[in-house]
């Protein structure tokens, strides 16, 4: 069997007050997110990690499976709101290495 | 790749929000952008279009949209966009309008961005607007409803029409057609909700994006410029025999 491979996922926050942003509030919302639009079908194939989370920079970094990528990618795009405020969680760049994702953000 | 956001109404009454909303699309880092501006004409100016493209990093396109209640109604309409420099949609329920605009080379795009729209949409419509080369545009705005029961239906009705079109293959156009600011969205993203939601496949979904839009503006393009008559007929310059 092929080892699975993984994705970092870069992603931009733009939300107006983000005291209320935490890594576990948008980790709840992500998931929130992933169970409505997709299930537990595909919602178990994700192995889902959030790896840094920089608030006051505004962008996070979530890994994930590569065959799980376009799904973390779509439900990222689906969450229009925490904690009742409005949020855009916008995948900016994917990258099969922390490297690369770091580079890019540099 | 670069990536289309293929319609965004914007109010040109109001220049403060037009240049926020813009702004916002920066932000987002949109790089390409139709602008639909509402109002049509009424309030559009060159000038001010110009200012935009030099003001706003973005490479920013124009279209117009006709929204015809009769067949009469449309040919009146039609005929003012005889040599139109920019992109010209139609959206409308009325079938007869829709057969008639697809065979009209003036109407660039038909647009079923309204889910109550998608319903009119029928395999002999959309057979004739591939023959035509004529594009076929949907939205993804119903989908971000916060209604869950009616972005449910929505998302039937989506899902519906695009097993359509994948059936029949005409030219796609995918857009976001979001009125909100914070329901924008970044065109690959989008992408990626039509293939994982959707079912288009991701290549796809990929060109509704881009290369298709691309394709569209370089025919609004050679038929300014009068090179264009027929898709793969063209006028050229030939050197008189002596």
């Amino acid at each position: 069997m092929k080892d699975e491979r993984q994705r970092y996922i870069l992603f931009k926050i733009i939300m107006d007050d983000t005291s209320n942003l935490n890594k576990k509030v948008l980790l709840n919302s992500l998931w929130h997110s992933i169970w409505k639009y997709f299930g537990m079908k595909e919602a178990n194939k994700i192995g889902l990690w959030l790896v840094d989370l920089d608030i006051l920079k505004g962008y996070g970094i979530i890994r994930c499976s590569h065959t799980t990528k376009e799904i973390v990618i779509s439900a990222l795009t689906m969450i229009q709101e925490i904690s009742q405020q409005s949020v855009i969680l916008s995948p900016m760049k994917t990258s099969g290495t922390l490297n690369k994702i770091r580079h890019y953000l540099r | 790749m670069s990536y289309f956001e293929s319609r965004l109404r914007l109010n040109f009454e109001d220049l403060d929000s037009v240049y926020r909303v813009l702004k916002f699309c920066e932000k987002l880092n949109i790089s390409n952008l139709i602008i639909e501006p509402l109002n049509n004409p009424k309030y559009f100016r060159e000038e001010i279009f110009h200012r935009i493209r030099e003001d706003i990093n973005i490479n920013i396109f124009f279209r117009f949209n006709l929204k015809p209640r009769t067949l009469k109604e449309f040919k009146k309409e039609i005929k003012f966009y005889q040599k139109f420099p920019y992109i010209l949609s139609l959206e409308t329920q009325v079938k007869e309008i829709q057969i008639q605009a697809t065979k009209d080379s003036r109407v660039h795009v038909i647009s079923y961005s309204d889910p109550i729209n998608m319903k009119t949409a029928t395999p002999g419509l959309i057979s004739l607007a591939k023959q035509n080369d004529t594009y076929i545009e949907f939205s993804l705005a119903p989908i971000m409803s916060k209604n869950r029961a009616l972005q449910s239906k929505n998302f039937r009705l989506l899902y519906r029409f695009v097993q359509l079109l994948l059936r029949m293959k005409p030219n796609i156009i995918i857009n976001g057609n979001f009125d909100i600011l914070y329901d924008l969205r970044h065109p690959r993203n989008l992408s990626s909700v039509c293939h994982s939601l959707l079912g288009i496949p991701l290549d796809q979904a990929k060109n509704a994006f881009s290369k298709n839009v691309e394709l569209l503006l370089s025919k609004v393009k050679a038929r300014k410029e009068n090179k264009s008559i027929q898709p793969g007929v063209r006028l050229i310059k030939g050197e008189k025999k002596t």
